[in-house]
């Protein structure tokens, strides 16, 4: 069939409250091909998280559709695989029962499920921690094993909703530097969503930006920038001249979401 | 880590110096004739009841313990292995929440002695109409203790439980539960406590045996000094069963034993 793994057509979502109602994205599309790893970049509370949990199945659009390989997600879909910011490790299994947990349900043997956790586990190196409790790690450890968790289970795309905005700029980096050897060459589909534009540069093949509440698609790029991309990158000429276009689109969003004017 | 074990030991000696105390100024007090014996015998008499009570030929205290316990334990169990799974049903169904919230509404303000009438009329006076107080004492505040205790699991882990591909019968036993444990254990604790008050006041109104069957005779032979053995029996088998619930707690919740 055709090469796009997520559609998103017109999607809308208005929320209900008592008070008022709220409309978060408007006539949002956007297209995701196998294999691609697409970054979405807004201003706080622009709607970014809302279409997240519209692919994931959390949440129904208001109008609109999202497709999956051309079936419209209507419940919780587990082959788009979520990382949250805040990680939503089960405190109470083991890091090895935690990234286990998706092949378990679906009936993998536990020893098979186990080989392959602890082949997750010394790639993301974490070896030594397969029966720590997540209480016992440090941030960047359970991201690292949010990360994990959600690979295991083998998703068609990876959503990741600001994975590494809760960690320290020195983490974070190493972090982004950790899922770009992961997925090098690994053709895993990920939609990201991010307020960084660095992170956005680092790690997308496309960086799509949205506009200011209720969000909309207000421009989408290619980003050629050549793999792999190490630390350095951001030292070029190349990477300065996109950094600043993406921040001129970016700008104008960011001061209308905080209500004050220019100049 | 040094200093805590030393903070430790040091209340642990404070505590003794403070329980010596005590029990010296009372057995001085009573000695000295300030309080007559016959409203409150010194702790050395207390100690020699006791003594009688457990070895000679009406050796009735370990009995009554066990009684008393058996009792217990079996009220409490039954309403927490009816009550928990019950309770995490409601809690994770609205519809079943909604249908039986009246009944425990209704249930849950009666205290255990209002219904020692009915019990008795229904099942006499033998064990199972102590069992049936204990279980209707504790089931209502069981069954809230998990209902609240599986609303304050976190949405968030549902949600991604359910993203890794989680039905609604695996969220239950695999999130709900225990992230609700620790919750519910504590609870129980609290009902534990209340399953003591049911079986003693049961006891007192119609039994012949048990802690408080052996206190509410005592009262009646005016023999303060077996009231009081009674009391302290009370004591400590709570202070045991506290003992062993903290090591169940800790097997249960290994999660929880992190610094
Ligand atoms: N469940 C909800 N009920 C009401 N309003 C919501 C809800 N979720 C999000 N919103 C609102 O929708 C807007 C977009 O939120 P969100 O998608 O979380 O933004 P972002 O992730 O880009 O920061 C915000 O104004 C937020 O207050
Ligand atoms: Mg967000």
């Amino acid at each position: 069939m055709s090469d796009i793994l997520i559609r998103a057509d017109n999607v809308s979502k208005v929320f209900h409250s008592h008070k008022e109602d709220v409309e978060a994205i408007h006539d949002f599309s956007l297209t995701v091909k196998k294999g691609e790893i697409v970054c979405i970049v807004g201003a706080s509370g622009c709607g970014k998280s809302t279409f997240l949990n519209m692919v994931a199945g959390f949440i129904q659009p208001s109008s609109g559709r999202i497709l999956l390989e051309g079936q419209e997600i209507t419940k919780v879909e587990p082959r788009c695989g979520m990382i949250f910011q805040n990680y939503a490790l089960f405190p109470w299994m083991t890091v090895i029962e935690n990234i286990t947990f998706g092949p378990r349900l679906k009936g993998v043997q536990k020893k098979v499920r186990h080989e392959q956790a602890k082949q997750w586990i010394k790639r993301v190196g974490l070896k030594g921690f397969d029966y720590s409790y997540p209480g016992e790690l440090s941030g960047g450890m359970q991201q690292r094993v949010a990360l994990t968790r959600a690979l295991a289970n083998e998703p068609d795309v990876l959503l990741c909703d600001e994975p590494f905005g809760a960690l320290d700029a020195m983490t974070r980096q190493a972090m982004q530097q950790e899922l770009l050897r992961l997925m090098y060459k690994s053709n895993q589909t990920i939609l990201f969503i991010t307020h960084s534009i660095d992170e956005a540069l680092i790690l997308s093949d496309r960086v799509v930006i949205m506009s200011a509440r209720p969000g909309r698609v207000k421009a989408v790029f290619e980003n050629d920038l050549p793999r792999p991309r190490k630390l350095e990158l951001q030292l070029t000429d190349r990477y300065l001249e996109l950094k600043r276009k993406v921040w001129s689109l970016v700008e104008e969003e960011v001061v209308s979401a905080l209500g004050i004017r220019k100049g | 880590m040094d200093s805590k074990k030393l903070g430790l030991w040091h209340s642990a000696i404070v505590g003794s110096a403070g329980f010596i105390f005590f029990v010296g100024l009372w057995e001085v007090v009573v000695r000295l004739g300030f309080i007559d014996p016959f409203f409150l015998p010194a702790p050395s008499q207390v100690m020699e009841r006791a003594l009688a009570m457990t070895t000679g030929k009406d050796a009735v205290l370990l009995n009554d313990i066990r009684m008393s316990g058996t009792r217990v334990l079996t009220g409490f169990l039954l309403s927490a292995v009816v009550g928990v799974p019950l309770g995490l049903i409601m809690g994770t169904s609205r519809l079943v929440r909604a249908f039986l919230n009246p009944i425990v509404s209704i249930i849950r303000p009666l205290p255990a002695l209002s219904w020692i009438p009915l019990s008795m009329l229904w099942l006499g006076i033998d064990e199972q109409q102590k069992y049936a107080i204990v279980f209707m004492g504790c089931f209502a505040s069981v069954l809230v203790y998990t209902i609240d205790a599986t609303l304050k699991v976190d949405p968030l882990l549902i949600l991604a439980a359910r993203n890794l591909g989680a039905k609604r019968l695996h969220t239950l036993r695999f999130i709900v539960l225990p992230g609700a444990l620790p919750n519910i254990l504590s609870g129980l604790k609290v009902v534990l406590a209340i399953a003591w008050t049911c079986v003693i006041s049961a006891e007192m109104v119609g039994a012949n045996s048990g802690l408080g069957f052996r206190i509410w005779t005592a009262k009646e032979w005016s023999d303060t000094g077996q009231v009081l053995v009674g009391m302290l029996c009370i004591s400590l088998t709570v202070l045991v069963l506290d003992i062993i619930y903290r090591v169940i707690e800790k097997v249960l919740l290994p999660w929880k034993r992190m610094s």
